[in-house]
């Protein structure tokens, strides 16, 4: 049975709270980095299966700290959520190898979804 | 397009006057210095302008160096009819600010070119500035956009978590799912604000202002 750790990161603290709130309320286990090096620090620790990454942080971004996570992590899964939709950046969020983009404000049933069908398609990868 | 003529002698601005009016041309006309200047204070000024040098009180020479010592919104392009036809004439004249100059007696199809080149340089200007302005309403819609969506995301999760957790006939739900609505709409806007792709005006406060008009600036309506 694969582990339900959701790794959350955002430089907002008000969105990391409200995530934090909700996903843990949907049955999820969940932590929080507010930067790209914080989440690199946890990742050492922890096995995270999905990610959900702002993309406009303090210092490393995240399409470079999704590149990271999947060099070293190819069976996981990556989501963008953003605050500023352009088609050039969807563009740079494939190529660093995220599964899935969402603009802020984005429903948290959407973010839900997102989550469960990518427990469901690890699970199948890891054939449980 | 429309054009300015400063030319002392009546006979060469008659001639003049007729023959841009036949190229198409919307001709203003001024006799002296003093007259040009003050028509292209106006803000309906023509933008293209033929001046003559040799003009009792303010020359045309004088007249180039005060129209560019003003910061104008939209740029001239002057064109100095000169019989003057000496290099060091010519260096002056275009030191003193004009873009092309004409040696009289000129012959009518080079002042037809010439001012067709003037006319090219003025759309180009106009084209430059309108991409520019399109690209700082995009760069500010974009930085104001990211800022706003930060908060939006925060007030749409609890107001959906609150939601799911009350009672469908707790007259709180009501007051809730209407906060809500107004934040998706919130959303909603800005989803569209990033999608402008060209630089449209509306009138606001009965032409007082113009502001960007969001629903033609992108694309469909605003919900």
């Amino acid at each position: 049975m694969i582990n339900r750790r959701i790794l959350v990161v955002d430089d907002e603290a008000p969105i990391c709270e409200m995530m934090r709130w909700a996903f843990t309320n949907a049955g999820y286990e969940i932590q929080i980095a507010e930067s790209a090096e914080e989440a690199l620090e946890l990742i050492k620790t922890y096995k995270y299966l999905v990610f959900f990454l702002d993309l406009n942080l303090p210092g490393m971004n995240g399409i470079e700290l999704c590149r990271n996570i999947r060099k070293n992590n190819p069976l996981t899964i990556a989501y963008a959520v953003t605050g500023y939709a352009s088609t050039f950046e969807v563009f740079d969020c494939r190529e660093a190898g995220f599964d899935d983009y969402f603009t802020k404000p984005v429903e948290m049933k959407t973010l839900f979804q997102a989550a469960e069908q990518a427990f469901q398609k690890l699970a199948r990868w890891r054939n449980e | 397009m429309r054009v300015l003529i400063a030319e002392d002698d009546l006979t060469s601005r008659i001639m003049l006057q007729a023959v841009l009016s036949k190229w198409g041309y919307e001709v203003t006309s001024a006799s002296d210095g003093e007259e040009a200047w003050n028509v292209l204070q106006r803000s309906d000024a023509p933008r293209l302008v033929v001046l003559d040098w040799m003009m009792p009180g303010m020359d045309g020479i004088t007249l180039c160096r005060k129209l560019r010592a003003q910061d104008r919104v939209d740029p001239l392009y002057i064109l100095l009819l000169t019989s003057k036809g000496e290099p060091n004439d010519i260096v002056r004249g275009l030191e003193a600010g004009a873009d092309d100059y004409v040696a009289k007696p000129y012959d009518n199809e080079e002042l037809r070119a010439r001012i067709g080149t003037g006319q090219r340089v003025l759309e180009l200007s106009r084209e430059v500035a309108r991409r520019q302005k399109l690209q700082g309403v995009l760069e500010m819609a974009g930085a104001v956009c990211h800022e706003l969506n930060q908060p939006l995301h925060v007030v749409t999760g609890y107001s959906e978590m609150l939601l799911i957790d009350l009672d469908e006939s707790d007259p709180q739900a009501e007051t809730l799912r209407i906060i809500k609505a107004q934040v998706d709409r919130i959303g909603e806007l800005t989803r569209r604000i990033m999608s402008i792709t060209q630089y449209r005006t509306k009138d606001y406060l009965g032409g007082r202002h113009s502001i960007v008009d969001i629903e033609e600036a992108s694309s469909g309506p605003v919900g």
